[in-house]
């Protein structure tokens, strides 16, 4: 047989990605945010609001959330995570 | 030719002056004759741009010019500080060790009336050239002027195969004995003009390969000038080959190989040096669905980053778009040299894979997130680059669900109707008639389908196909119960993987690619009804 991944593993590898995705939560800590709006800015669902008095975001529509990451990788103060 | 030999004669300096005057049949000499009789002058200042042997520097420092000389090569240098010291020129002669694309950084601007090159140019690599070009143009008083001499590849087509093939058994002969090869000037007149010089042509000599040109630096239009990877003129046309290529697209955009367009720089309208930049991937759709977004509306550069041809979104979330690609094509780019602001506009759907305040770290540049769709950049610049709530968020229209709809028809098309062509014929049209329609009424009906996810809302759909299907029995095509057995089953079939496959392919989804798995399990269900049930009812 040829080596390397053969396509019952490559498809079952594909599955449980896709599945953890499914499984996936915001966990966000306010005390780290310095109110950069970066995640605000590329939500592409709008889970994000800005809190302009106290300069911090408020994760308000997690039940919208994809999962994409974006607010994750562009919080410079790693502020949120995906888990 | 000669600059063959010339590597391997390098190896001895003390030789080197005999070989050339041997390769070029004396030629070299008489010409660089004619640079010191004709353009030196009593005090001139002059720099020798990879002086050699010094041979020419000589000549020039007899003849009253003040010469700097500088040479990469200690060998050669050594030997060019013999021959000046014995022609008694010293006190007119400063010799240098450095490689040419440094003279910007150690000597003044302005400073010389005269630049000379012999022989020299050839050796070094098209981006040096560039570059030493442009220091040139700094280097020189108003009045200098630039004296090139040497090996030039022919242009027109007969010279350049007798070039060619003289050539290539010399070159392999380098090649053998010092793994080393010369690179005779391509369009090296083009390179001047894009330079910025006016030139002359003052001599050639051994049918047109060996040539002197004599170049001044051209008051260059700075509001006009272009960076360095621009690529040229974006217009939104429809052509021949784009809708050709936007057809295949809306049918088999999964498929490789995807239609690119070429990273690098290009224009959209007329910009300046204070026209917004805009990034993105360079999947040939995306690229155009951008320019047919601001063409008109404003004049822009767009920097078409390498994406591996596939759409933003997608690219960055698979790493084939990230934050390194667009500093490294930023990098090479010459953009910083052109535009007066320092503001790269992001699309904000490449946001998954591409950390913005790395780009900004390591550039300096600032980094926009842009609207998530182009149609809305002329809007989102117009406001100061601000974007409403609705420019942020990602909706999954019906114009787009049509056209999703395309892309997964053509991906059945190859995964079902190809084999029902072949092993089962009488069904291929209804079948195909079947997943048209429901994919189109799916399109459309999809916001108002319960469930969240497609395996969910093939729930709705598959009942509505089964009174669909039922309607349609009993009015235009009534069938025997076996019949309408089977075309349950398959229209049942056709609904779930319909329904489950175009959600994935809108934005929103949320691990739908999971969805496989179930619609497999489902399948395999129908599948075994459709073979049990007929045998039990005693159908067959």
């Amino acid at each position: 047989m040829s080596e390397g991944p053969n396509l019952g593993s490559l498809l079952a590898e594909h599955w449980h990605l896709a599945r953890k995705l499914r499984s996936l939560e915001i966990h966000f800590a306010p005390e780290r945010c310095k109110g950069l709006w970066q995640c605000y800015e590329v939500c592409p669902v709008g889970c994000w609001t800005p809190d302009y008095d106290v300069r911090c975001v408020v994760f308000r529509h997690g039940e919208r959330c994809i999962a994409c990451g974006a607010c994750v990788l562009q919080c410079p103060e790693r502020a949120i995570e995906l888990r | 030719m000669a600059t063959v030999f010339m590597k391997w004669l390098e190896r001895r300096p003390a030789d080197y002056d005999r070989g050339i005057r041997l390769l070029t049949l004396g030629r070299l000499e008489a010409m660089q004759h004619l640079i010191v009789e004709e353009l030196v002058e009593q005090g001139m200042r002059v720099l020798e741009v990879g002086c050699g042997t010094g041979a020419l520097t000589a000549a020039m420092a007899k003849a009253g010019a003040n010469v700097s000389a500088i040479d990469i090569s200690p060998g050669m240098l050594a030997e060019a500080s013999r021959r000046i010291k014995k022609e008694d020129v010293e006190e007119h002669v400063d010799l240098q060790r450095m490689d040419a694309v440094m003279i910007d950084e150690l000597f003044e601007p302005h400073s010389f009336d005269l630049i000379v090159s012999s022989l020299a140019l050839s050796e070094m690599s098209e981006r040096g050239r560039r570059y030493l070009l442009k220091s040139v143009r700094k280097l020189l008083t108003p009045d200098g002027k630039l004296a090139v001499l040497d090996e030039v590849r022919p242009t027109s087509g007969g010279s350049r195969l007798l070039f060619t093939l003289v050539r290539a058994p010399l070159q392999l002969l380098t090649w053998l004995l010092t793994r080393t090869t010369t690179h005779p000037l391509t369009n090296f007149e083009g390179v001047l003009t894009n330079s910025g010089f006016d030139w002359d042509l003052l001599s050639t000599e051994m049918a047109g390969s060996l040539r002197l040109y004599l170049a001044t630096p051209v008051e260059q239009d700075e509001s006009d000038r272009k960076p360095e990877m621009f690529r040229g003129r974006l217009n939104g046309a429809r052509t021949l080959r784009t809708v050709l290529i936007d057809l295949w697209a809306s049918l088999f955009r999964i498929l490789p190989p995807y239609p690119q367009v070429k990273p690098g720089v290009y224009a959209v309208g007329e910009p300046g040096r204070d026209s917004p930049l805009l990034v993105t991937g360079n999947f040939e759709l995306t690229v155009r669905r951008l320019v047919r977004a601001i063409e008109g509306e404003l004049d822009a550069w767009i920097l078409v980053v390498d994406s591996g041809g596939i759409n933003v979104w997608c690219a960055a979330g698979g790493g084939f778009l990230t934050a390194d690609k667009i500093i490294g094509a930023l990098h090479i780019s010459g953009l910083s040299e052109v535009l007066h602001h320092h503001a790269l506009i992001l699309p904000q759907l490449c946001a998954n894979g591409v950390e913005g305040w790395r780009i900004r770290e390591q550039t300096g540049w600032g980094v926009h997130w842009g609207p998530a769709r182009a149609v809305d950049i002329p809007e989102y610049l117009a406001r100061g680059r601000k974007k409403s709530d609705a420019m942020r968020w990602v909706t999954f229209p019906l114009r787009d669900r049509l056209e999703m709809t395309a892309v997964t028809l053509g991906f059945y098309a190859l995964l079902i109707l190809i084999p029902i062509a072949i092993f089962w014929r009488s069904i291929f049209w209804p079948t195909l008639i079947a997943m048209a329609a429901l994919s189109a009424f799916y399109a459309v009906t999809l916001p108002w389908l319960p469930g969240r996810d497609g395996l969910a809302k093939s729930l709705p759909l598959a009942l509505i196909a089964l009174v669909g299907m039922l309607v349609y029995s009993t009015i235009w095509d009534p069938a025997s119960i076996d019949v309408l057995f089977a075309r349950a089953i398959g229209i049942t079939a056709l609904s779930v993987f319909i329904a489950a496959e175009l959600q994935g392919m809108s934005p929103l989804m949320r691990g739908e690619q999971a969805n496989w798995g179930w619609e497999a399990v489902i399948g395999g269900f129908l599948g075994l009804t459709y073979w049990l049930v007929p045998n039990l009812m005693g159908w067959r």
